[in-house]
């Protein structure tokens, strides 16, 4: 879009030339970054034609459907704002999804990048063996990603599992942490936070872009170690921090996979870990309220558009960018 | 001014090739990738897609029989294809609403009205190639909806109560027999949690298929045959108070074990040593034969208090053949193959639980051993004894399965007393049947 913008401009005053050289030249002139263009758009038309089809078009779709009644099997029924209006006034265990995963964004999220800085920083300033130790905390974010370690996960904290075994060792005996009510949210919430391999990395990437000399600066002025971290790493670092927190909330609302795998796809014990998407996915495929659960779609993007914007409102009193000073 | 200068360029002929040839490439690539499984019949034979659930051992005799059935009709192929049976149920669902359902498909019980009343399946009364003389019409009419045949049950099954011999013999309780009432088994279960470190059973709490014994028992059940609900909330949280109640005695299976059930014997109170007993279907004692070992032993599941029996032979799957089947005939030639050959039957055996062909029955009994032997026996002692089975259930039963388990997780963590859920849980049934 940027190449184009000078071309309009140009264009006009060139179009009436008056002599033949002068149209030639401007013709080529003009030609040239037009063609190029063309080249781009060709080769972006497999991601083009990707997004529209299988992403654009599927949005436009589910946006429709949030108006309807749709099973799947008969043609959708045109129900105007019935679901939405169903959704925020007479759903309880809509509400319980929400309540559990705004929990769960406002544990989880900064737990986990707490963790992240501070093994950042510690990796930071280690010197031998930097690269496998590096390595061997990403490892969890790499093996997260997948259904099998949520499924070793609820082995370990399940009633007889191993956590337990060991504890009552200890003569605690919990009889299980994901079969029960209280405690089945927090396992999950600690399956997220051991995936910090990625913020991590991009901590340790702006961890040593911020300058030595200020380091030094702060050390000949007396500054201890806690004061070093917070008057020149915090703030040379806020624009990461920005950078992951707001990554990683907007991961946290969309969370599903360890809860659905964990509570074996009911978001039990008693909805105790029925989030957002997991609710959205009993009300689509379970019980084949498509409708409904495209309307349940729409408000997490609103919601979810919202806190982001939120967000970068409030980055503007706290995140510090060198380049403006 | 602007469109001519763009079309009036004076192209550099190698500047134009790469970009003109990799567009065609591409598009090449995208047309290649759509048109692979567009066409229908391979070499002027017919094609016919056939997709179940099931293990791979249901694969391998279903894919032995239809191998057959290709050789008996040369005209004819057949694609398969099978998966889990949550996985498949979800395909299905999006393949019929896209207008894609395979030729011949198995189904659920309670998938036979949603997909009938979407115009999806096949009359199967029309089609002179299938044979159903050797079904009861108890049986058939469990692939009924609105009076037209919709489907065929493949295998029949039933509810069993397995429970591990040994462990009762010790703890002295008197092993089930048929015609034991719930207050019998109630007994039991106090008397199995006080003589051993165990508890009696899985709490049968937690399922929509035990909750429905109970009823039958009681001369209701969960709908009528139009659909509607068939009990009231008192019912269900009479229910839920007794199970409860054995449950916070130590007589069966505590809450925090109960919310693990997932379907798998593994993880079923009973599977993982928990308990000394367990309902669960005739089908699926394989699991808990694997992990209970040769004490284990098939028992009737309670009767009502006037001795009226619950429980009943379901259809354990059906098969049907889509509406939008380009080739009808071909496909009720392939289920009435399925479902009527002796030679296919005796390949399929008991993959699909017993078969409901009497004929077939009789004939493949005998050759039974093990565990299939038994189940059969089982099936057999039950012969004349059940009530017809139930219509095939409305649409909306299916989340009312999971909704039943979950909230029951509310009674048996003491979050609301049972007849508050009760009413909770019929407030909602009520919607998603409307729905």
């Amino acid at each position: 879009m940027n190449v184009e913008a000078p071309d309009q401009q140009v264009s006009p005053p060139r179009g009436r030339p008056d002599s033949e050289s002068a149209a030639a030249d401007s013709a080529t002139a003009r030609n040239r970054p037009r063609r190029r263009e063309g080249a781009a758009w060709v080769f972006l038309s497999p991601w083009l034609l990707g997004a529209a089809v299988l992403t654009l078009t599927p949005m436009l779709v589910s946006l429709y459907l949030s108006f309807t009644q749709y099973d799947l099997f008969t043609a959708p029924e045109w129900v105007g704002l019935d679901n939405y209006v169903h959704m925020f006034t007479s759903d309880p265990r809509y509400w319980r999804s929400a309540l559990n995963t705004l929990i769960y964004v406002l544990v989880a999220v900064p737990l986990q990048l707490a963790v992240a800085l501070a093994v950042a920083l510690a990796l930071n300033s280690i010197g031998r063996g930097k690269g496998f130790y590096r390595s061997a905390f990403y490892a969890p974010s790499l093996l997260g990603a997948s259904m099998s370690i949520a499924l070793v996960w609820r082995a370990l904290f399940n009633d007889g599992g191993t956590v337990d075994d060991m504890l009552s060792t200890f003569g605690i005996d919990m009889g299980g942490w994901v079969n029960q009510p209280g405690w089945a949210l927090l396992v999950v919430a600690l399956l997220t936070i051991w995936q910090f391999g990625a913020p991590m990395v991009i901590f340790l990437a702006g961890l040593q872009q911020v300058p030595n000399e200020l380091y030094e600066a702060a050390e000949v002025d007396g500054a201890g170690r806690m004061r070093r971290f917070l008057s020149v790493t915090l703030p040379m670092l806020s624009p990461v921090l920005f950078f992951n927190l707001v990554l990683q909330t907007i991961q946290a609302f969309q969370v599903f996979t360890p809860a659905f795998t964990v509570s074996g796809g009911r978001g039990g014990p008693a909805d105790s870990t029925l989030f957002y998407t997991l609710y959205l996915y009993d009300r689509g495929f379970t019980a084949s309220h498509m409708g409904y659960a495209s309307a349940m779609a729409w408000v997490l993007l609103v919601v979810i558009g919202i806190v982001t914007a939120l967000l970068f409102r409030s980055s503007r009193s706290w995140v510090f960018y060198n380049d403006k000073g | 001014m602007r469109q001519r200068a763009t079309r009036d360029p004076k192209p550099t002929p190698a500047g134009r090739v790469p970009v003109l040839t990799t567009a065609v490439l591409l598009l090449c690539g995208l047309l290649a990738g759509c048109g692979a499984s567009a066409d229908g019949a391979a070499g002027g034979k017919i094609e016919l897609q056939f997709s179940w659930w099931g293990n791979a051992d249901r694969a391998e005799v279903t894919n032995e029989a239809v191998e057959l059935f290709e050789r008996r009709n040369p005209d004819i192929e057949v694609q398969t294809s099978f998966s889990s049976y949550n996985s498949y149920i979800q395909k299905l669902a999006t393949q019929a609403a896209g207008g894609n359902a395979p030729d011949v498909m198995q189904l659920d019980y309670r998938q036979i009205s949603q997909y009938a009343s979407a115009g999806l399946l096949l009359d199967l009364d029309e089609q002179s190639a299938i044979s159903t003389g050797n079904v009861t019409s108890a049986m058939l009419r469990t692939g009924q909806s609105s009076g037209e045949q919709y489907a065929i049950p493949m295998g029949r099954t039933s509810q069993v109560m397995v429970y591990d011999s040994a462990r009762w013999q010790r703890a002295g309780v008197a092993e089930p027999e048929y015609g034991w009432t719930w207050q019998d088994w109630s007994r039991a279960m106090r008397e199995l949690g006080e003589a051993t470190d165990r508890t009696g059973a899985t709490d049968p709490g937690w399922s929509e298929d035990w909750f429905e014994v109970w009823l039958r028992g009681r001369g209701k059940g969960l709908y009528t045959d139009s659909g509607k609900l068939n009990y009231d909330a008192a019912d269900l949280a009479e229910f839920w108070r007794t199970t409860n109640e054995l449950s916070q005695q130590g007589a069966v299976s505590p809450a925090r074990q109960t919310t693990q059930i997932d379907g798998s014997a593994a993880n079923m109170p009973f599977g993982r040593g928990n308990a000394l007993s367990g309902f669960t279907w005739d089908s699926a004692v394989g699991g808990f034969q694997a992990l209970i070992g040769d004490s284990l032993r098939l028992a009737p599941l309670p009767v009502g208090p006037d001795g009226t029996p619950g429980q009943y032979f379901k259809p354990s799957m059906l098969i049907g053949v889509s509406a939008n089947s380009p080739h009808p005939e071909a496909a009720s030639k392939l289920v009435d193959f399925l479902i009527n050959d002796p030679r296919a039957g005796e390949i399929l055996g008991v993959s699909r639980g017993l078969p409901v062909n009497r004929t077939i029955r009789e004939n493949i009994t005998p050759t039974l051993t093990g565990l299939d032997k038994r189940i059969a026996e089982f099936q057999e002692s039950l012969d004349g004894k059940l009530l017809a089975p139930p219509s095939a259930p409305p649409q909306g039963d299916l989340a009312l399965q999971t909704a039943f388990q979950r909230d029951y997780d509310h009674v048996g963590f003491e979050l609301q007393s049972p007849r508050r859920t009760a009413e909770q849980f019929l407030t909602n049934a009520r919607s998603e049947l409307q729905r």
